[in-house]
């Protein structure tokens, strides 16, 4: 079987951190390029972090792209964790590798584009706002058609009260750029908050990858810890989310989900803008195009990131790259 | 002195069409590009009927660059006075000329960039603006380059057209209105409130069927086409020259009254869907954005037919 070709769509952020070296270390999947949205951290931000990450992976050879420097229509919100800014020195060396000077939408548009004419459709990993894939869907009716599925963290259908009582950050962030996502009659795989809070890595887990994953586990285990999301009130035990890397995972191991179709809408104004649905039970009249996540096996999910994290030790152990 | 160097944004659409071979013979203007998008008809018809246009007036120079092919949040909507392709019943034949490979937003941004370290340029918009809200979304840095945006667009004191309160060109992508308006660049707006006041009558179409050549011919087939033939509307026959009034404003602005205010674009009430606000007294404390033509000198009429009828001179040339 052919790898599916990837385009990581992402605001990094500490858990787009551990989605992308999680499909970097992951042969199932061919990485072609990662484009960046403004979203947890401004663009700016943003495009350092993801250059930092995928040096780490010793993957230089993965362009990073820089998106949409905010939503569509609606002012711009940052994540909770705002300050993270750009990854400290002191737990992710700088980026030696360059921003590629084609635009993330036009990148977007471009593969898409070559994906419907070689019939070859091309997988979007979103996990961030849907600025830069709405920004791509506008422009070229070749560009739905030739994306296979879109694999993508947000939106919050029991697990309400994160970023807002009503709305998940990624689609309370740009609810235009979710809702055109959702019309567009794309194939989706959506892991919400409802699935990402199910799994949750303690503070063991971390040492587990801080020790085991090389220059690039220290890394995420510093993010992890200097970013702590545990919330024992929350969540009813110790452990935080990741809530990113559930997408890369499915790509890797869909068999670790539990998956029920609907059709999912996103409210764009008023006080709820943000609000995600979903109708299980057809009274929209419209086809059931989202595969929702509806549960994880827990275990499974943290062995895949750990073990894969550990293939960056392997990586620096054996003195390769 | 040096022409102005513009890029038509355009859904033809009759007084689309008209407004280019308004643009081709004005010397004055330099058309860099021509950019059709989504609009009073779907983009594979903008695109064919600009092509079209351009090589029935002789101007193959002028790049064509496919536009978005749908607005940008809400479903497509098309016009209801163009004829079935959009160019009344205009008989044209399948144009040879070709659109270019590049798609209009990426050449608004690389032209934009350009523009921003040399002479900026004009962007005329005679459809929903799609293109140039995209354009600014992705980079937003490229309203540097842009010296003004002339739109046909909005109904600001005027009852809307295709909706109580809605310009078709607004309502049609009032997202992408909404982005324009508050990119910060200066925005002069033809609304209903100046088009409507400038009727192309019967009487002046007739003078077209009196000249001689296929572009004439065209010319008057488009403008026939055009009669509303609604007086209690109007308060005569004919049809309101929207789109040509941008090329008139950019050869004529001295005949155009404007008043500067901040404009908001109504984007989640369905029954106002579109609206243009506009704040004429600075009662939201925010900076005027735009000038709105409130009144239009009745000469910029005879500009517009005057320049078309220089397609005549040519053909007896």
């Amino acid at each position: 079987m052919t790898r599916p070709k990837v385009v990581i769509d992402t605001d990094p952020g500490v858990d787009d951190a551990v989605a992308i070296l999680l499909a970097l270390a992951s042969p199932e999947i061919d990485v072609i390029g990662i484009s960046v949205v403004a979203g947890n951290v401004p663009l700016g931000d943003a495009l350092g972090n993801a250059c930092r990450i995928v040096g780490l992976s010793g993957r230089s050879d993965i362009p990073v792209r820089a998106g949409a420097a905010g939503p569509l229509v609606r002012d711009q919100v940052f994540g909770k964790y705002r300050a993270i800014g750009i990854f400290g020195d002191d737990i992710v060396a700088p980026a030696t590798m360059a921003v590629d000077t084609e635009h993330a939408v036009q990148f977007l548009v471009r593969q898409a584009r070559l994906a419907a004419a070689s019939g070859e459709l091309l997988t979007i990993c979103a996990i961030g706002p849907l600025t830069n894939v709405a920004l791509a869907l506008v422009q070229d009716a070749d560009v739905a058609r030739g994306i296979g599925h879109i694999v993508c963290m947000g939106g919050a259908f029991a697990a309400l009260g994160h970023r807002t009582p009503w709305a998940e950050f990624n689609f309370y962030a740009d609810p235009h750029a979710a809702e055109i996502v959702f019309r567009s009659d794309i194939p989706m795989i959506l892991m919400s908050l409802d699935v990402t809070c199910q799994a949750l890595f303690t503070a063991e887990h971390v040492d587990c990858m801080r020790s085991r994953g090389g220059k690039a586990g220290a890394a995420i285990a510093g993010l992890l810890t200097r970013f702590d999301r545990s919330d024992l009130a929350r969540y009813g035990r110790a452990g935080a989310p990741l809530h990113d890397a559930m997408t890369v995972a499915w790509l890797v191991e869909p068999s670790l989900f539990q998956m029920r179709p609907a059709v999912v809408g996103v409210e764009v104004g008023g006080y709820t803008a943000g609000h995600s649905y979903a109708d299980f039970h057809g009274q929209t009249g419209r086809a059931a195009k989202v595969m929702l996540a509806t549960g994880v096996a827990e275990a499974g999910f943290r062995d895949l990131v750990i073990d894969r994290m550990a293939r960056y030790g392997k990586r620096s152990a054996g003195g390769g790259g | 002195m040096t022409a102005t160097p513009i890029v038509i944004d355009c859904d033809p659409g009759i007084d689309d069409a008209i407004a280019l071979l308004t643009a081709f013979v004005s010397t004055e203007l330099d058309i860099r590009a021509i950019t059709p998008v989504c609009g009073n008809q779907p983009l594979e018809r903008t695109v064919r009927n600009a092509l079209t246009v351009c090589e029935l007036a002789g101007r193959c120079d002028i790049p064509v660059h496919p536009g978005c092919f749908r607005p940008l949040f809400r479903e497509p909507i098309h016009g209801q006075f163009h004829g079935r392709g959009g160019l009344g019943n205009a008989e044209l034949p399948e144009p040879t000329k070709r659109a270019e490979r590049r798609s209009a937003v990426d050449f608004l941004i690389e032209a934009l960039e350009a523009a921003a370290t040399g002479s900026r340029l004009t962007i005329c918009c005679l459809g929903p603006m799609t293109n140039l809200a995209v354009a600014l979304r992705m980079k937003p840095a490229i309203a540097a380059g842009i010296e003004r945006v002339v739109m046909m667009g909005g109904a600001y004191r005027e009852p809307g057209n295709r909706s109580l309160t809605s310009e078709f060109n607004v309502l049609a992508d009032p997202h992408a209105a909404g982005i324009v308006f508050s990119s910060g660049v200066p925005i002069v707006a033809l609304g209903l409130d100046v088009t409507h006041r400038v009727m192309l009558q019967p009487a002046h179409v007739a003078r077209f069927g009196d000249m001689s050549g296929p572009i004439a011919k065209t010319i008057f087939d488009l403008m026939a086409f055009w009669d509303r033939n609604d007086v209690r509307r109007y308060g005569s026959r004919g049809g309101p020259l929207h789109d040509p009034l941008v090329i008139a404003y950019l050869l004529a602005p001295q005949l155009f009254r404007c008043e500067r205010a901040r404009v908001f674009v109504e984007h989640e009430s369905e029954l106002c869907m579109g609206q243009t606000v506009a704040d004429w007294f600075g009662k939201t404390g925010g900076e005027a954005n735009v000038e709105i033509a409130t009144e239009v000198d009745a000469a910029v009429l005879e500009l517009i037919l005057g320049r078309l009828a220089r397609y005549d001179a040519h053909v007896r040339a």
